[in-house]
């Protein structure tokens, strides 16, 4: 799957996760601390977002992640 | 089978603790959303407190409950911590010695992180089980403290760690495990466990820690599913939601706990939102209410929830609780056992409650001066004679004879009972 369609899937797993922020605004760049969200939130970004695409990965892959687009790069190397 | 599992339980809750609402804004961390991590106290352990001590004042209750006779079965006594403060030298041996045990037995102690104590109370039930010597006892005593500020400098491994400070208790959990499981009969051969290499949180300096709080978030997450998939598979037919009447976690936070609890809710049972919350305050909190009230004991927190548990849930008829325990670094293990209205009679005879309230409570201006006094004992002291009237309100506090630190000498560590 594309890197942006990723994107598109994660920021609806923030929309669900954190109501307040309007994903519309989120860039790739940022980091999901900026936007409010604190370990656990993060944490359930992550298991949404996996769930929405239907991956299954240990959730420990995603330990050195800083921002979103580390996070969609996990994702996207699931695919390959 | 023959049954086995805890036949006495006691928590020592410390003499001391702190608001962490206070101290969260004492240190200026970012408060939105503070509440949801669902931390009330913590527990902090006074100079004249070391884990020799905290371990002791958890076990004395269960030795005085003992006949001369019942005393002299305990053959091993096993020392479950990340606090010790020798390499070689095990706490056992103090510890024997100031419980006054019978000499045949086995002292040593072993670390794995916050699952120490589960290793500890599973090293105990196979000594049973195993009837190599038909009545033995074995005394488990997990016992942690925190005394100690976040490694200096660094990168990942100290990012968002600050949470560290709030959650970070201090105390100990005695277990007597032997073929008369009055309080938490176990249900063999019913383990699952899991373990990988993973570098999330680590105490690689004598008198301070270092961690990547997400990494051991996720790290928690990934082993609470795989141990009780594991569980399932040697135990056919087990179910998250059906199969315990109660749920007692290895607690660094309670939000984290009660997110670990809806991720399991959602996976195992594809749960709604409403049905997982009213599930969480039925199954978990019970074992949530000592746990916020000491913090994260490591070692010991897992027998924390368990005791929280027992002391705090309904019992009418035999409940089974599962138990699932986690350590850094990482091995972790989900567990099972049978508690009996008799077992929550057990817990109560020791008034953990009780002693909890008794705490003496800190001010923000001791609990900074008790951190500098704290090191006066850093990890490699020779000779240093404890300072008696630093807090003393506190040593004055919980209402039972108490074991504190009197002096060091020549790095052999001497100790004195406070009435």
């Amino acid at each position: 799957m594309e890197k942006e369609s990723i994107f598109l899937v994660v920021k609806d797993a923030i929309a669900d996760v954190l109501p307040d922020v309007d994903t519309e605004a989120v860039s790739i760049e940022q980091n999901l601390k900026s936007l409010g969200a604190n370990s656990i939130d993060r944490t359930e970004i992550v298991m949404s977002s996996m769930e929405k695409l239907g991956i299954k990965l240990p959730l420990v892959s995603f330990g050195g992640v800083e921002n979103i687009e580390d996070m969609v790069d996990v994702m996207v190397d699931a695919y390959r | 089978m023959q049954p086995v599992g805890i036949e006495m339980l006691n928590v020592f809750g410390g003499s001391a603790y702190l608001d962490v609402d206070q101290l969260a804004s004492h240190r200026g961390l970012d408060k939105t959303r503070f509440d949801n991590l669902l931390m009330k106290e913590k527990s902090v352990a006074l100079p004249y407190e070391d884990p020799v001590s905290l371990g002791v004042n958890a076990a004395k209750p269960i030795i005085d409950a003992l006949s001369d006779s019942e005393k002299d079965r305990i053959e091993m006594l096993i020392t479950c911590t990340e606090s010790s403060f020798d390499f070689g030298k095990s706490m056992s041996s103090y510890m024997h010695d100031y419980l006054g045990l019978n000499r045949n037995c086995r002292l040593f102690e072993i670390k794995s992180a916050c699952y120490s104590g589960t290793t500890g109370l599973q090293m105990g039930i196979n000594f049973v089980l195993s009837q190599v010597s038909p009545g033995a006892k074995a005394l488990v005593i997990a016992t942690d403290i925190s005394r100690f500020l976040v490694a200096e400098g660094g990168g990942v491994l100290s990012e968002g760690w600050s949470f560290a400070e709030p959650s970070s208790g201090a105390g100990a959990a005695a277990m007597l495990v032997s073929d008369r499981p009055y309080v938490f009969q176990i249900d063999v051969g019913a383990n699952g466990y899991y373990g990988f290499e993973v570098m999330d949180t680590c105490r690689p300096v004598a008198d301070s820690e270092a961690g990547d709080s997400d990494l051991s978030l996720l790290s928690y997450l990934d082993c609470l599913e795989q141990s009780f998939t594991e569980y399932q598979k040697r135990v056919p037919g087990a179910d998250y939601l059906e199969s315990f009447s109660y749920l007692a976690f290895h607690t660094p936070f309670g939000g984290m706990i009660k997110g670990a609890h809806r991720t399991m809710m959602r996976k195992m049972r594809k749960a709604k939102p409403d049905i997982i919350e009213v599930d969480f305050e039925e199954r978990v909190f019970p074992g949530l209410v000592y746990c916020q009230r000491v913090g994260n004991i490591m070692g010991a927190t897992t027998a924390l929830s368990l005791a929280s548990t027992i002391e705090n849930g309904t019992f009418d008829t035999p409940r089974r609780i599962g138990c699932f325990s986690y350590g850094s670094g990482c091995c972790s293990e989900f567990f099972s056992g049978v508690v009996t209205l008799e077992s929550q009679q057990h817990i109560r005879d020791f008034g953990i409650t009780e002693k909890l309230n008794q705490r003496y409570q800190l001010s923000m201006d001791e609990y900074d001066a008790l951190i500098e006094k704290s090191a006066t004992v850093r990890f490699g002291t020779r000779n240093v004679t404890l300072d008696t009237t630093f807090i003393s309100e506190a040593r004055e506090s919980v209402n039972m004879p108490r074991l504190f630190l009197k002096e060091i000498k020549e790095y052999h560590r001497l100790y004195e009972w406070v009435q």
